[in-house]
């Protein structure tokens, strides 16, 4: 039974374990071909959670402090500007989907020279900075609702067997960041910032130069999930981004990535994706008032750092 | 010197009769009115704002008022909002139409307003402080009339889906409240399921697709509006029958209804609350400081759009934008007058 004891001491496995738990009771409750259609829709819409949390998780991981608020404006500014720049027009895919890139690389930059530059704490930084991308989102289209692209909204929402075509894509971006993370140069620097700033960078790392590129990539991701969430719900709104603030930061920590920095992993983001959407779905299918399902949901979740964050204890 | 500073005061005097008995509104030329608005981050709240500013601005252009200008506070917060109208009174402000936060942490706020001879219109998102007028729309009737519509397409009844608000505001207790007693007058109705989308069309979508695969079959959608269109969204993914889904009033919801009645015939209707209610609201400020006698608290009707005027409503709401209707000085004194 050595493998059960060693696969208990893996961060990630109690996402999974409570994705797993809460797919059982729907089931349970339902039967198997509910079992099977919600798990679908959790694939399609945990693909979002994930989008946004990868960013986040190097963020977090960089140490404490380090965490970006300014992700749902980010989703909003980059969503709005490309679908109104589209309009609708398929042709203009490309440069559309390149204007939300370069949202993102400027909200990054903006939020890295906020915080070095001005010395300003990262959470202070991103969020008051986010006020100006959400007020920018306003100005530039007044929360009017713009059709994407229909070919867009065909393939936020195609599936292959019941599996989301997005969420295949997402999973081959996922692999490629935990080579990122744990298998190049940048990665470890990552870890080791998030571990020890000051040892980092006696050994050389340079550390701002790190930090950059963290911010810039959260921002990046934030920016392309605004785009596809636009497309797969139907243009963008002032609102968009509202839900997906909180869902990061609690699908990051719940998928065992250390608070405090310096551990991450991937593995844990779709489990707790999977957990945060099936949850809810598990909730509102046992008909609980919205109450108890938020106690419920807290409580849950609590239990779920406390347990996982024992094993990370070192 | 003295003499002349009389004369003038008895001219002004006699001018401002004269004013009045032409038309109610000379007296109001210096008055300022200010917006107190708690949140401007969806299409409605846009819309709202963007109704004041169209309206307001006439109302200074033709000298109706001195000023009427907008204030949102950056955060959804009561304390923020309680500081911006506690600023508005410093200002100098003589009337301040509120959209609140909530309805009764500001009622500190308000009643330094209302001691300090400021006149407090709220509206949407009232206050319960009595000093202050209220126009509140009839929420939950607009649950309630959601249930009796389907009772009248719906002969034999059947399962129903309802899409709640955002958790813990008023107006979502309210709207359920209507929709639960439609339903228990309507026996041949069943709530099978109950999640909140928080009046936003991505999360009604998320939230309707988690629970859609463990209901019976669905022949209604009861909503709150802002919803309808992720609902149809999450029952065409779930490649389910697309029950009646009841309408809001935003531009893709009507669309949507528009493309499906064209192809299939499809009928339902929508009730929502206009955001235009904003110029009614200013309107009421400006009848009490004209003097004017206005009940302490009115209520609008709720935008109602069938299967006949869908067209006609569509053609008239802003492509991506909210179904609206703005009331002029003559429909406010006609909404006091009948309240």
């Amino acid at each position: 039974m050595t493998w059960v004891s060693q696969l208990v001491q893996k961060p990630w496995v109690w996402a999974w374990f409570g994705a797993v738990s809460m797919w059982v009771i729907i089931t349970g409750v339902s039967g198997f071909g509910a079992g099977g259609q919600v798990m679908s829709a959790a694939a399609s819409f945990g693909t979002f959670f994930v989008i946004v949390a990868i960013g986040q998780m190097f963020v977090i991981t960089l140490g404490p402090g380090n965490v970006d608020l300014s992700i749902p404006a980010c989703m909003t500014l980059s969503a709005t500007l490309a679908m109104k720049f589209m309009n609708g027009d398929p042709g203009l895919l490309v440069p559309g989907f390149l204007i939300s890139l370069g949202v993102g690389l400027a909200i990054g930059t903006t939020n890295f020279l906020l915080i070095l530059f001005l010395r300003i704490p990262p959470i202070i930084a991103t969020l008051s900075a986010s006020f100006l991308y959400q007020s920018t989102a306003i100005w530039s289209n007044r929360g009017l609702r713009v059709k994407p692209p229909e070919v867009l909204g065909d393939f936020a929402v195609a599936k292959v067997a019941g599996v989301p075509i997005l969420t295949l894509v997402v999973l081959v971006v996922t692999v490629g960041m935990a080579f990122l993370l744990h298998r190049t140069r940048f990665g470890l620097s990552v870890l080791a910032v998030g571990q020890n700033e000051k040892a980092a960078k006696l050994a050389g790392i340079r550390v701002e130069r790190v930090r950059f590129l963290t911010y810039l990539m959260c921002a990046v991701f934030a920016s392309v999930c605004g785009f596809f969430l636009a497309g797969f719900s139907g243009g963008a709104a002032l609102n968009m981004g509202e839900q997906y603030l909180l869902m990061s930061i609690a699908v990051v920590v719940i998928g065992g990535t250390s608070v405090a920095g310096g551990y991450a992993n991937l593995t844990g983001l779709w489990g707790a994706s999977l957990f945060m959407f099936l949850l809810v779905s598990m909730l509102n299918t046992l008909g609980l008032s919205a109450g108890y399902r938020l106690i419920v949901t807290g409580a849950i979740i609590v239990a779920v750092i406390v347990v996982s964050g024992r094993k990370l204890a070192r | 010197m003295k003499l002349s500073t009389l004369g003038l005061l008895c001219l002004s005097a006699a001018v401002g009769t004269l004013a009045t008995s032409v038309t109610a509104v000379a007296d109001t030329s210096d008055k300022k009115i200010a917006l107190s608005n708690n949140y401007a981050g969806n299409s409605w709240r846009q819309a709202m704002l963007t109704s004041w500013e169209k309206n307001a601005s006439a109302a200074v252009a033709d000298g109706t008022v001195a000023a009427a200008d907008a204030f949102t506070t950056a955060e959804n917060q009561v304390t923020e909002q309680a500081a911006q109208i506690q600023n508005l009174i410093l200002q100098g402000y003589d009337a301040i139409v509120i959209n609140a936060a909530s309805p009764e942490a500001l009622n500190g706020a308000v009643k330094e307003a209302c001691d300090a001879g400021v006149v407090v219109v709220s509206f949407d998102g009232i206050v319960t402080e009595p000093c202050a007028y209220r126009i509140a729309v009839d929420f939950h009737n607009m649950g309630k009339v959601q249930v009796e519509y389907l009772a009248s397409r719906l002969a034999d009844g059947g399962d129903l889906l309802e899409i709640r608000g955002l958790a813990g505001v008023f107006v979502d207790d309210e709207i359920s409240g209507g929709i639960h007693e439609g339903v228990a007058e309507n026996a041949q109705f069943k709530i099978q399921g109950s999640v909140h989308g928080d009046w936003a069309q991505d999360v009604s979508q998320r939230a309707v697709a988690g629970i859609l695969p463990s209901l019976p079959e669905i022949k209604g959608v009861v909503t709150q509006g802002g919803d309808g269109y992720g609902a149809a969204q999450a029952f065409k993914a779930a490649g389910r029958p697309t029950p009646i889904i009841v309408m809001g009033n935003r531009h893709d919801e009507l669309t949507w209804w528009k493309e499906q009645k064209d192809a299939n015939g499809y009928e339902t209707m929508s009730v929502s609350i206009a955001p235009g209610v904003s110029t009614l609201a200013f309107w009421v400020a400006q009848q009490v400081l004209d003097g004017a006698t206005v009940p302490q608290d009115l209520s609008v009707p709720f935008l109602t759009i069938s299967q006949d005027t869908l067209e006609e409503n569509l053609a008239n709401t802003q492509v991506g934008g909210v179904a609206n209707v703005e009331y002029s000085l003559e429909d406010s004194l006609a909404v006091i007058s009948d309240n």
